[in-house]
């Protein structure tokens, strides 16, 4: 009666299921809140009337409250919990013991993260550019820089979901020691950051120098990590193949 | 305490044969789940040591007390953590490494975790889904109304009682009409009406010539789960064959009884003299001791009391339990 199940199904499928698992109102609720900081954060720039260049201000910003705070701790939430919790509470044995192989499992877990995420940062950070009122120059850099920060830091947090127990607290760590203190070294520690590649969208399409971090063209702070989306996928599966399920 | 005389002799380490369970398999097919000196250890601690048998269809009972093994054992079988020794074969193949063999598994986990957002239908219709299961939804009521659970049912599964979750879990486990079905602890948390529809459809679903695996840590569950047993005890096979032999078997053992009396040495010495009891021991007013034959000892032990004219406070059983007999089978003792 049981057949294998085609990858394609298997994403779809996975996809589904974690969509209804992730969406809980007190994740909503709470990291909704955390959006609209950054909106009241910026209504308060527009309001200003002492700041000598608005534009860097709602720069730096958004990339200090956006980029190092709500985009990657929404996607920790949620990417962190599409596995981890299963791994955590026992239910992932309902996606290992299928006729199915892993690399969609991972992938679908991914999808349903970034699917869940992408609105709840996109359209507060979107909101809040154009609350901003520095033109429509901002709105476009953030649309992109969140995008791609979501893909990967959702690919990354997937992986450490698989990894770590107590993911979120891991996370937490990480976002705020390495992707917080370590972006702001410079050169080489910078850009193993992936904050580094966020901001740099940021600061490129702004045409605005953010300490010396405007090192990476556009096209690498696209290109990088979706390379490490990839990398960070490919290794999620291979934890998933090996690992010993509860 | 003073040793009165020598205990029984204990049993020897090798699994007890009960029967033909470890030596064949069933008639009506080859094999469908052998392991092969099986062993598993997590750090110092082994779980599985050095376990071989070959099952082939209808029920088999895994015996043992909670922290035995079995759901370790179970868990290996189905592919879900590699052994540390020997090797696992479930129709022939490794359900670790082997992806359309998982198809033909049927898992209800002993864990009570479940996707609690669901309601019943949905979980028994995404287990078959993720099965590959082409008529999913039509699968997924037969298999519900199999366990007597309506699809209709918009609750959530995280608002079900035990029973009845525990019945959910096995219509997700059969609804892709698997040829291995691994039932850990599935009659835990049941009422006594319950345990009876689940044993009828545990035995319906053997003569379909599947395989079950169905583990308990009650004695009289698996008594009424057919006569295949393995006794799992501290990791160990510990007996393996017929239910019956085993019931002989725990019998036949030796017995540990404590008496009170003010007159323990008189009395001990009486019960040595007429052969009543072996490793008789005396502390304070307490008699323990080891018999075989409980009835005859029972019998014997009032008038022997009434001819010595001593006072028999209480005549108790220590080691009436599975445990006691775990311990017999691995330890002798």
């Amino acid at each position: 009666m049981s057949a294998s199940v085609s990858p394609l199904r298997a994403i779809g499928l996975v996809h589904g299921l974690l969509i209804r698992q992730l969406l809980t109102r007190g994740r909503i609720l709470a990291l909704l809140a955390l959006s609209v900081l950054l909106g009241v954060v910026s209504l308060s720039v527009r309001l200003s009337d002492t700041l000598e260049n608005p534009l860097r201000s709602s720069v730096e910003i958004f990339d200090v409250v956006g980029f190092t705070l709500v985009v990657p701790i929404v996607a920790l939430v949620f990417a962190g919990a599409a596995l981890g919790d299963s791994r955590e509470d026992g239910t992932l044995v309902y996606l290992w013991l299928r006729p199915m192989d892993r690399w969609p499992v991972v992938v679908g877990a991914w999808l349903a993260a970034v699917s869940v995420s992408l609105p709840l940062t996109v359209v507060p950070l979107g909101i809040s550019a154009m609350i901003a009122g520095v033109g429509e120059g901002l709105l476009m850099a953030t649309v992109l820089a969140a995008l791609v920060g979501v893909l990967v830091y959702s690919a990354v947090f997937v992986l450490l979901g698989l990894l770590l127990k107590n993911s979120i607290i891991w996370g937490i760590g990480y976002i705020l020691i390495w992707e917080g203190l370590i972006a702001q070294f410079g050169s080489a520690l910078g850009k193993a950051a992936l904050r580094g590649y966020t901001r740099s969208i940021l600061a490129n399409r702004m045409d605005i120098d953010l300490d010396g971090f405007s090192e990476v063209s556009t096209a690498s702070a696209v290109a990088i990590p979706i390379v490490v989306t990839i990398v960070a996928l490919f290794l999620a599966a291979a934890r998933l193949r090996t690992m010993e399920i509860d | 305490m003073t040793d009165v005389s020598s205990p029984p002799p204990p049993p020897t380490g090798a699994p007890v044969d009960l029967g033909h369970l470890t030596q064949a398999y069933s008639a009506s097919g080859p094999p469908m789940v052998e392991a092969f000196g099986v062993t598993k250890a997590f750090g110092d601690v082994i779980a599985v040591s050095d376990v071989s048998f070959r099952i082939g269809s209808g029920i088999t009972a895994i015996l043992g007390p909670n922290g035995a093994g079995k759901s370790t054992l179970f868990r290996i079988l189905c592919g879900l953590t590699p052994p540390s020794k020997g090797r696992v074969e479930v129709l022939g193949r490794d359900a670790r490494r082997d992806r359309d063999v998982r198809g033909r598994i049927g898992l209800a986990p002993q864990q009570d975790a479940m996707f609690d957002r669901l309601s019943a239908f949905e979980f028994v219709e995404y287990a078959a889904l993720t099965n590959g299961v082409d008529s999913a939804e039509t699968r997924a009521r037969a298999a519900l109304d199999y366990v007597e659970i309506s699809a209709d049912d918009p609750k959530r599964v995280g608002a079900f009682s035990k029973g009845m979750r525990q019945r959910v879990k096995l219509a997700a486990a059969l609804v892709h009409d698997p040829e291995i079905l691994v039932l850990d602890e599935p009659l835990t948390g049941l009422d006594p009406v319950q345990r009876s529809r689940m044993i009828e459809l545990f035995n319906d679903l053997a003569g379909q010539d599947k395989c079950l695996l169905v583990s308990s840590h009650v004695l009289d569950e698996v008594a009424r789960l057919g006569s295949n047993v393995l006794v799992i005890a501290q990791g160990r096979l510990a007996a393996a064959g017929d239910y019956h032999a085993l019931r002989d078997m725990m019998d036949d053992r030796p017995h540990r009884i404590r008496i009170e009396t003010d007159q323990p040495r008189r009395l001990a010495a009486a019960i040595i003299e007429r052969d009543l009891a072996k490793g008789v021991s005396v502390e304070n007013e307490e008699i323990t001791l080891d018999t075989t034959d409980v009835d005859r000892f029972g019998r014997a032990i009032a008038p022997l009391a009434v001819e010595l004219t001593a006072h028999l406070g209480s005549v108790a059983p220590l080691d009436d339990d599975l445990e006691s007999v775990f311990r017999y089978l691995v330890e002798g003792r």
